[in-house]
Order: structure tokens, then C-alpha cells, then sequence
């Protein structure tokens, strides 16, 4: 802003805004509204977190999950609900578990050595880390989207068709160009490739690669997609797609998504957990974490107050 | 409260407006002043300077909102940050009114509609100090951040009220005891009224502060907390 002629003043004239202002951020008086967990006020380590971390019709329920590398403890007690149809965005800096955690949800963790998972996850109310459950089935529900689209090195149809064929879900050819045709509808690319279905994967831009990931994990009818950070290897149009594509979506599916953009977060999430140093923060709707943050750490995230 | 960003040019642009705003209350504070002088000792001069200066609050309040819808525009505030740029976005708005107000009472100076009698003059003396206090009281609190200021700005603007309607009530009176100058009577209500409603301008201003000063997460969560 240019310089405005500085007007002469008298009574509350000039100011001391600048340098008041430091000071004043730091005297914060208590407004009372908000209860602080005693744990948090000593301490203590422990899983309690800010926010409502509940919902009442959970598809995943995770009570006290810790993961552990080796000794590290990448997350620490964690709990929280996934809803059902429900778009629940996971921030928080580098480092901070939100990835680690997200692993947990279909056990992608399993194949890291020396990786240990505590405390319970479920899905529909069975246990995900049962020993005698087919990971693979389990898979097959929680579909997952990774930063880099990673689309095997086949045809576009071939990509789509290679889950429902080795869970079996069809039973004809028919049907499963059916199954193919409505995945890639579904993702928003159908009219893009419907005439160049055999055509290499690799061929499409990263965003029509993106979202035929997506109608890759459609294809097998999941209830849970896991993103990690899907859009920030795209540009701001195939970015918006996606987001187009999430908001579709959580019509007959629950996203967990991990992202580096709190304004993505803040567009496409219902629920909105805030991880810092392998906790959860703050876990709460969307439209009140980023208007009235409850706890100090999320609102200096939000707020661009790092370290 | 609207420092610490780890980008410190979005600390020094909140910064900028946070004083602007202050400046730009300074010189409203000084019109009302001017103004309130200019009818009790019916100076043409003096209202015709308040007049005069008039267009420099109007280009403080478009330089403002410029630099505020940048501000959203580029910055994407959220929390305490989004609430502290729509309070000041209102403050403006506020004092935009409250220099109106003043143009308003410098008018009736230089229309000569009447010259207030004695008792009137006293009674526009006392209800103005009263209004440039309460303006600079709430200015003060904006300018350092201070609820507690707030909130006795918002107490004390019943006691202008009060004053106001005791004020209304005595010239009402010596309207009726000498109705050949009604006229007179007339401007002075109007100038009353003005005054009043640069203590409701202050008070908003205070109000605005708390919305500010209310946000923002618990105290007690800090850092050294994890």
C-alpha cells in the first residue's frame, strides 16, 4: 500500500500498532471456551487430542494407534473416526505422521521391516490387523492414490480391468467393458479416453494418469480411497479435476486425504485432522478448524506461524 | 496476535493496515473535534477546514479496502488472521461514518442556520468531548490490541447515550419556552444526534476489536505444551 500523507494528529493520533502488536500476541487473555485436556497442560504423552474425534457412523474406527519404526515412534496414539461418505483431510508439516497413519488404514505399513502398529484399527467393525485376514481383500476395499500417478505400463482398459479380474468380480467380458466404462466415468476421464482405450497408460498427461488411478481403485468398488497427497505433482486445472472428483465422490464413498495445501484441505474436506510430531492435534469440521482453531498448534499452522 | 508469520512481508502487510487503520482513525478523531469546536464557538473557518479534509478520510477508507481485498486476495488469511482483516476492513467503515458525521455538524456551521444559544453550546461542548473521548478510548484499544479498553468503551457509551437524551430533553424545553427560535433548536438536535452517533461509531469500532481479541485458539495450548 503506498504511503498515505501522514495526517495531523492529536488524542490517539500516530501509532503504536507496530510496535504494540508483538507484545499484545502474546498476552492472549483466556477466553474459557475452549477445554484443555489436562494431559496436554502437563505434558504428558498421551493420545488426547483437541476437537471432536468421533463420528456417528464410522466406516473406520482407530482407537490409540501408534506406529513404530524400529524404536522411532512415528505416530503416537492416535484416535479418531473416519464417517461414512466423508471426506477427512489430514495436515500437518513433514515428518509430522500424517502418511504413516494414513499406511495403517490398509496395512501398507506391513511391508516396511520394522514397522510395528499398536492399538485398533476397524473397518465396519472387523479388525484391519486381524492376523487371519486376506490383506488383499482387504485392499480391495480401502482403494489408495499416491503423489506420483503410478498407472501399470499397459492399456488404458487393462489398467481399469486388472482388479476386477483378479478379485473376479465379473463374469463377462460385457461386463466388464460395463465395469471399465463406468470406473472411468466415475473419474471424470471417460470422454477423454473413450476412443483410445487400448492405447498405452503411460501416454495420458499426469492428471488423466491421476485419475485413471482413481478409476483403477473405482473399479474394484471400494468403500475407503486413501489419497497421499494426489495433486502435488499436477498443475492447477488437473488439480481442480481432482477436487471435482473428490466432491463426486463422497456421494457413495469415505476419502482420507493427505495433503501439503491447507486450502485444499479447507476445499474438499468435511473433517479436517491437524498431526504435528506423530500426534493428532486437533481433529474437528473443516469450517470450524480453519475459522476457530481451538488449539495454538493448528491455528499457527493454518495461519502460516511455523516454528 | 497479528505477527509472527514465518513469511514476515504478510506480518509487515497486517501491520500496515493495522496502522493505517489507527492513522486514519487519528484524523476522524481530529475532525470531530474540529467540528464540535467549529459549532460551539461557531467558527466558519474552522468548519470549512473540516470540510476541506472531508475527501482525505474518503481516500483512506479506498486506499484500505484496496490493500485489504490484496491482502485476501494474495494471502488466503484463515482464523485470526481472516477475522483480524475483516474487523479492520469494518473499523474503516466505522470511521468513515464517524467523519461524516463530522462533515455533517461543519455543514450546519456554514449553512448559518443559527448560532446556538449558550445553554446549547454547553450541552454540544460537553456530549462532544464526551464523543472524541470515547472515539479516542476505542482508537487507543484498537491501536494496542486491548479487550479490556474495549469493553469500557462499549460500557461508557450508555453514559453518552444518557447524556443525549438529558441533552435533548433541555433543548426541547427551551424550544417550548421560546419558540421564535425552533429553527436553532432544529440544527442543535441534529448536532446532538451526531454526536451521539459517533459514540455508537466508537463503540462498533470496540466491538469489532473483540471479535478480533475472542479469536484464536486457547492461550494454555501452547507450544511448550507437546
Amino acid at each position: 500500500m503506498p504511503e498515505p500523507r501522514r495526517a495531523e494528529v492529536s488524542g490517539a493520533g500516530g501509532s503504536a500498532a507496530g510496535q504494540h502488536a508483538a507484545e499484545s500476541g502474546l498476552d492472549l487473555k483466556p477466553s474459557g471456551r475452549v477445554h484443555v485436556p489436562s494431559s496436554l497442560e502437563d505434558g504428558l504423552p498421551t493420545g488426547a487430542s483437541v476437537g471432536n474425534a468421533f463420528v456417528d457412523d464410522p466406516v473406520f474406527s482407530c482407537r490409540d494407534v501408534s506406529v513404530f519404526y524400529g524404536d522411532k515412534e512415528a505416530v503416537r496414539s492416535v484416535t479418531l473416526d473416519i464417517g461414512q461418505r466423508q471426506v477427512l483431510a489430514a495436515i500437518g508439516p513433514s515428518g509430522c505422521g500424517k502418511s504413516t497413519f494414513l499406511r495403517c488404514l490398509n496395512r501398507m505399513n506391513d511391508t516396511i521391516p520394522g514397522a510395528r502398529v499398536t492399538g485398533t484399527i476397524t473397518l465396519d467393525g472387523q479388525d484391519v490387523y486381524d492376523r487371519r485376514r486376506d490383506v488383499a481383500q482387504l485392499r480391495a476395499r480401502i482403494g489408495m492414490v499416491f503423489q506420483r500417478p503410478n498407472p501399470f505400463p499397459k492399456s488404458i482398459y487393462e489398467n481399469v480391468a486388472y482388479g476386477p479380474r483378479i478379485h473376479k468380480l465379473t463374469r463377462s467380458r460385457a461386463d466388464l467393458d460395463e465395469l471399465v466404462c463406468t470406473s472411468l466415468q466415475r473419474a471424470g476421464l471417460w470422454s477423454e479416453v473413450k476412443d483410445r482405450l487400448n492405447t498405452l497408460a503411460t501416454g495420458l498427461s499426469g492428471g488423466q494418469q491421476q485419475r485413471l488411478c482413481i478409476a483403477r481403485s473405482l473399479a474394484v468398488q471400494p468403500e475407503v480411497i486413501l489419497m497421499d497427497e494426489p495433486c502435488s505433482a499436477l498443475d492447477p486445472i488437473a488439480t481442480a479435476h481432482i477436487e471435482d472428483l473428490i466432491d463426486e465422490l463422497r456421494a457413495s464413498l469415505a476419502i482420507v486425504i493427505v495433503t501439503h495445501s491447507m486450502q485444499q484441505a479447507a476445499r474438499v474436506s468435511e473433517r479436517t485432522a491437524y498431526f504435528h510430531m506423530g500426534r493428532l492435534i486437533e481433529i474437528g469440521d473443516t469450517d470450524d478448524v480453519f475459522t476457530n482453531p481451538q488449539h495454538r498448534l493448528t491455528e499457527d499452522y493454518i495461519t502460516g506461524r511455523f516454528g | 496476535m497479528l505477527e509472527g508469520h514465518t513469511a514476515r512481508s504478510f506480518d509487515g502487510a497486517l501491520s500496515s493496515l493495522h496502522v493505517h487503520v489507527i492513522e486514519m482513525g487519528g484524523l476522524v478523531l481530529d475532525q470531530v473535534r474540529e467540528a464540535t469546536r467549529a459549532y460551539t464557538d461557531w467558527d466558519t473557518q474552522c468548519a470549512e477546514r473540516v470540510i476541506a479534509r472531508e475527501p482525505a478520510i474518503n481516500a483512506y477508507e479506498a486506499r484500505l479496502d484496496d490493500a485489504q481485498l490484496t491482502l485476501i486476495a494474495r494471502r488466503q488469511p484463515v482464523a485470526s488472521d481472516l477475522k483480524a482483516i475483516i474487523a479492520m476492513s469494518r473499523a474503516v467503515a466505522e470511521l468513515e461514518r464517524a467523519g461524516d458525521e463530522a462533515k455533517k455538524i461543519a455543514r450546519t456551521v456554514l449553512r448559518l442556520g443559527g448560532r446556538p444559544g449558550p445553554a446549547t453550546s454547553r450541552d454540544a461542548r460537553h456530549l462532544g468531548q464526551l464523543a472524541v473521548d470515547l472515539l479516542r478510548l476505542s482508537l487507543e484499544a484498537f491501536d494496542v490490541l486491548d479487550a479490556a479498553l474495549a469493553a469500557e468503551v462499549i460500557a461508557r457509551d450508555h453514559d453518552l447515550d444518557a447524556e443525549y437524551g438529558a441533552g435533548l430533553r433541555r433543548l426541547l424545553t427551551r424550544a417550548m419556552e421560546d419558540p421564535r427560535h425552533f429553527d436553532v433548536a432544529l440544527d442543535a438536535a441534529f448536532v446532538l444526534k451526531s454526536l451521539e452517533r459517533i459514540g455508537d461509531h466508537a463503540r462498533n469500532l470496540a466491538r469489532h476489536l473483540l471479535s478480533i481479541r475472542t479469536a484464536g485458539p486457547h492461550p494454555a495450548q501452547s507450544k511448550r505444551m507437546i
